[in-house]
């Protein structure tokens, strides 16, 4: 270093230095003598993004012989923004049990009520709680909107095909009334398949609206009628797709729907030339026997016991159930959102043992590789024991 | 202490993480506890589809090898983390385009010199006498990071050489880089071209230090860029793991509500279960400014404090769009990890926009002045399914715009920014939208539901001259047995600061504590 050099560093040291009041600009960002400024990140946060809202019920609809749409008001704060298609987690304690699930927002984003769809289930835990025993001034608690199965502007294009099957239609429901209140920016056709056609939600709302807008085409198909029925009957498959659908390319396609039909369709789409990056699909939720999901141990009965161990606690598990649904049986509280293996909200460790992960597995690699599952989509292949937390 | 830890560390981000292994290492009862159901904060990873995004990480610094190790393979190696970890190497440093000029620099010191010297031969010496400076910055932060403090105090000679080992850590400190780029070199466009990762450290060259943005670009040139196998998740589970096989305690999903506070110490926490926890000293991995407010309350923190606190401002957050693309990088026309596109040579300018411009309820399209587009394919080809790729757009921006969106407005708020970023990318890149199969944003906002840190700021308070490295924000809070970790507390931020900054955390904290029986 030469004595000029030194000196230059000395100067430039002390120009800096000078600069240093100017430099901090105190406030920019945050304002600490008031620190009510620093407050103001939870406060965003929780106008966008709640972690729980508190919703009353304001209505409840028949909207099929068999299912229901339960109007809510939230108390305790504006409702959140969302995209039509998302959905919430909403929390049940049903006896000693504390669960959750997740329900497609049905409702229009900007609504001053937020609307879920349900649908009995024979063999179903919350549906037919949340059917019989909820009525208009009750109080529940959900997350906030969550989900990212919904139009995305910036890759989707204007021109969409919407597959749904049976209580699938809720999210695609909130989609077309949105489009309906904007005036239909979007082109979109609707397949919508059903058992039968009692099963069908939002059936009178939906053809109404098709009527009424030429941006709209709605068709739909019914698997079980009737021998009597006089209307078209059968899957979404390729001759009604190509029935149906003016043009193939150049369009987004939406599966949502049971797990059989989103395989269906999925191969469906691909057999008729569309790519991968054209196909949105909605999670599927547990399917509705395991047994029956690509890799299952063939020799393995879905009905096999086992036990499950956890905080020190140990009760029977069967092979065919989650262990999500074992252990909130239980009565132990597990984190959810999607049910369907993909958020990691109920990310547990398995401390020991094995278990069968309902494809497509949903975990980031590195927990896999350290021996984290996700509750929701993992079912014991023999003894197990569990680590929360 | 009873029931209680040694040390309560609050937050498991990469300063949390990395404060928890050391005390564990050095023998002390540890609990780190993490609101999220995983550990890493910006370290991380999110699937959508086929797809799973790293989160945060762009590069690593730092890394080096076993025979010529950078800090973080020393910190790691310390730890027993090694053996757990795979590093991907980038055979480049970063692609930059601006109009002008298209240039890619590569690792290695004398590659370094010779392709600014290629491009820019009337430069020669200015990049001669420039690249000798960062050099030597680099070796000295080496001398630091060999010093080992984890065993103990450096050795009387390691002392006795100090003055000497940090004379240009000395005459550096606080000199802006701007004022020492300009000794040597005059070309503005050769000026943006070694200016360009000031994305790194989010200050730009009149407002860094040539110690902060020096040193940053040593770790790059001179160790070259990583990136970690299976994310930068991976990164957090070794450490997550390693926290356990030392015999410290990581909880999930177990915030915290309160720093309990006794005689002016901070004797432990509540957590937001309602379980009070005792400690001989607590870290916090959450920024000061929201410990201060939301942990600790206004009235438990002196005055000074609060006067210190007013001279951090906030640095910038980050905007992000994650892509997963039904296209091979090739198809795409992509062949580096990470490449820069400027929209101009005005580096200054760059940095005001982001703090000052986006005026966010203006219907016209944002500009995006520099957006960074990393292929993480290009580092690691198994990242993705065959016949896929995956990439992320980055723009730095100050958080605290976003505090005046109106919540109904700021879907397409998010979305003509993002759109605004792929336009300007696109012009480089043709065909991404359309290749697309999963798109997803984050915004500040993002950054502040997730890691919780004040406006979103991803590298904690701005790293200005007086306010980064050594000189920055002391680890020590503002009360005796309260201690702070991460982005927000010297050095600074990025990945390998943070990590740094928990190490050197934890063995304050360490040192505070009475001794050990036995130990």
């Amino acid at each position: 270093m030469t004595v000029a050099d030194f000196f230059r560093d000395v100067g430039d040291c002390v120009r800096t230095f000078l600069e240093h009041r100017e430099l901090a600009q105190p406030g920019r960002g945050v304002d600490h003598a008031d620190p009510g400024d620093v407050a103001r990140t939870r406060r965003t946060v929780a106008a966008i993004h709640p972690d729980q809202m508190t919703l009353r019920v304001v209505e409840v609809i028949r909207t099929s012989p068999t299912s229901r749409s339960f109007r809510f008001e939230r108390t305790d704060g504006e409702l959140p923004p969302f995209r039509a298609g998302q959905y919430i987690s909403l929390q049940c304690s049903i006896g000693d049990v504390r669960t959750a699930r997740p329900y497609t927002i049905s409702s229009p984003p900007g609504s001053s009520l937020l609307e879920i769809t349900v649908r009995d289930r024979a063999d179903g835990f919350v549906a037919p709680f949340l059917l019989q025993r909820i009525e208009p001034g009750d109080e529940l608690v959900s997350s906030g909107p969550l989900g990212h199965f919904h139009h995305e502007p910036l890759i989707d294009g204007d021109d969409l095909v919407f597959l749904a099957g049976g209580c699938g239609i809720t999210p695609f429901t909130s989609i077309i009334r949105e489009q309906q209140q904007l005036g239909w920016p979007l082109r979109v056709t609707l397949l919508y398949g059903c058992r039968t056609p009692g099963a069908i939600i939002h059936g009178d709302e939906l053809r109404a609206l098709a009527r009424h807008s030429e941006r709209f085409h709605c068709a739909m198909v019914f698997s079980d009628a009737d021998p009597g029925f006089e209307g078209p009957t059968g899957f979404i498959d390729a001759a009604m797709i190509r029935r149906e659908v003016d043009r193939l390319d150049g369009r987004t396609w939406y599966l949502c729907g049971p797990p059989p039909m989103l395989r269906y369709c999925r191969d469906t789409l691909s057999s008729l030339g569309i790519p991968p990056e054209r196909i949105r699909q909605e999670l599927s939720g547990p399917p509705a026997d395991i047994a029956d999901a690509e890799g299952w141990p063939v020799d393995l009965s879905p009905d096999e016991e086992f036990t499950a161990e956890i905080d020190g606690r140990s009760f029977p598990v069967t092979a065919g159930e989650s262990l999500l649904c074992a252990l909130e049986r239980h009565g132990v509280v597990v984190p959810n959102q999607c049910r369907s293996g993909e958020c990691s909200a109920c990310r547990t460790r398995l401390l020991s043992g094995n278990v069968f992960t309902a494809p497509p597995d949903g975990r980031r690699e590195a927990d896999a590789a350290s021996g984290f599952i996700h509750a929701c989509d993992s079912y014991p292949l023999s003894d197990v024991q569990l680590g929360l937390g | 202490m009873g029931s209680g830890y040694d040390v309560v560390v609050i937050g498991a981000g990469l300063g949390g993480l990395s404060a928890a292994a050391v005390l564990a290492r050095k023998g002390r009862s540890v609990l780190c506890l993490e609101r999220n159901s995983v550990p890493g904060g910006y370290a991380g990873s999110f699937v959508r589809g086929r797809y799973e995004f790293e989160i945060g990480l762009h590069e690593l610094s730092g890394m080096g090898t076993a025979a010529e190790p950078g800090p973080l393979h020393q910190i790691f190696d310390e730890l027993g983390m090694l053996d757990e970890l795979e590093f991907c190497e980038i055979p480049e440093v970063f692609r930059s385009i601006f109009p002008g000029i298209d240039i890619t620099l590569p690792v290695g010191w004398e590659a370094y010199e010779h392709t600014l010297c290629e491009a820019f031969p009337h430069e020669r010496r200015g990049i001669h006498a420039f690249v000798g400076r960062c050099h030597a910055l680099q070796r000295e932060v080496r001398f630091f990071s060999d010093l080992n403090l984890l065993d103990g105090p450096p050795s009387p000679a390691q002392v006795l050489q100090l003055p000497w080992k940090s004379r240009y850590i000395a005459r550096f400190g606080q000199v802006s880089f701007a004022s020492v780029l300009e000794r040597d070199i005059e070309d503005p466009r050769l000026r943006a071209v070694i200016c360009q990762l000031w994305g790194y450290v989010g200050q730009p060259p009149s407002r860094a230090s040539f110690l902060l943005l020096g040193a940053c670009l040593g770790a790059y040139v001179g160790y070259g860029p990583r990136y970690v196998k299976g994310r930068s998740a991976s990164l957090a589970m070794a450490y997550a793991r390693g926290i356990e096989r030392l015999g410290g305690e990581l909880r999930l999903g177990c915030g915290v509500e309160r720093v309990l506070v006794e005689g002016g110490r901070a004797t432990g926490v509540i957590t937001d279960h309602g379980e009070e926890i005792t400690a001989g000293a607590v870290i916090s991995n959450l920024d000061p400014s929201s410990t201060c407010r939301d942990l600790l309350g206004v009235d438990q923190v002196p005055d000074r404090y609060w006067r210190r606190l007013q001279q951090c401002s906030v640095g910038p957050s980050s905007f992000n769009v994650y892509m997963g693309l039904a296209r091979t990088p090739a198809q795409l026309g992509l062949d580096e990890h990470e490449v820069f596109v400027n929209s101009n040579l005005d580096l200054e300018s760059q940095y005001i926009e982001c703090r000052d411009l986006p005026d966010l309820f203006d219907p016209s399209p944002p500009s995006s002045p520099c957006v960074s587009l990393t292929c993480y394919n290009k580092a690691d080809p198994d990242i993705s399914p065959p016949g896929t790729s995956i990439l992320m757009l980055t723009t730095l921006m100050f958080g605290h715009h976003w505090h005046d969106v109106p919540p109904q407005d700021y879907v397409q708020v998010k979305n003509r920014v993002a759109g605004a970023m792929l336009d300007r990318v696109e012009t480089e890149f043709p065909g991404l939208r359309d290749a697309a199969e999963v798109l997803e944003v984050s915004t500040p906002v993002t950054n502040m539901r997730y890691a919780h840190q004040v406006d979103g700021a991803v590298y904690g308070y701005e790293q200005l001259p007086f306010n980064s490295t050594v000189y920055r924000l002391p680890h020590e809070g503002p009360l005796r047995g309260l201690y702070f970790a991460g982005a927000f507390t010297s050095p600074g931020g990025g990945f390998e600061l943070a990590i740094t900054s928990g190490y050197l955390t934890a063995i304050k904290a360490a040192r505070s504590l009475p001794r050990r029986a036995g130990g």
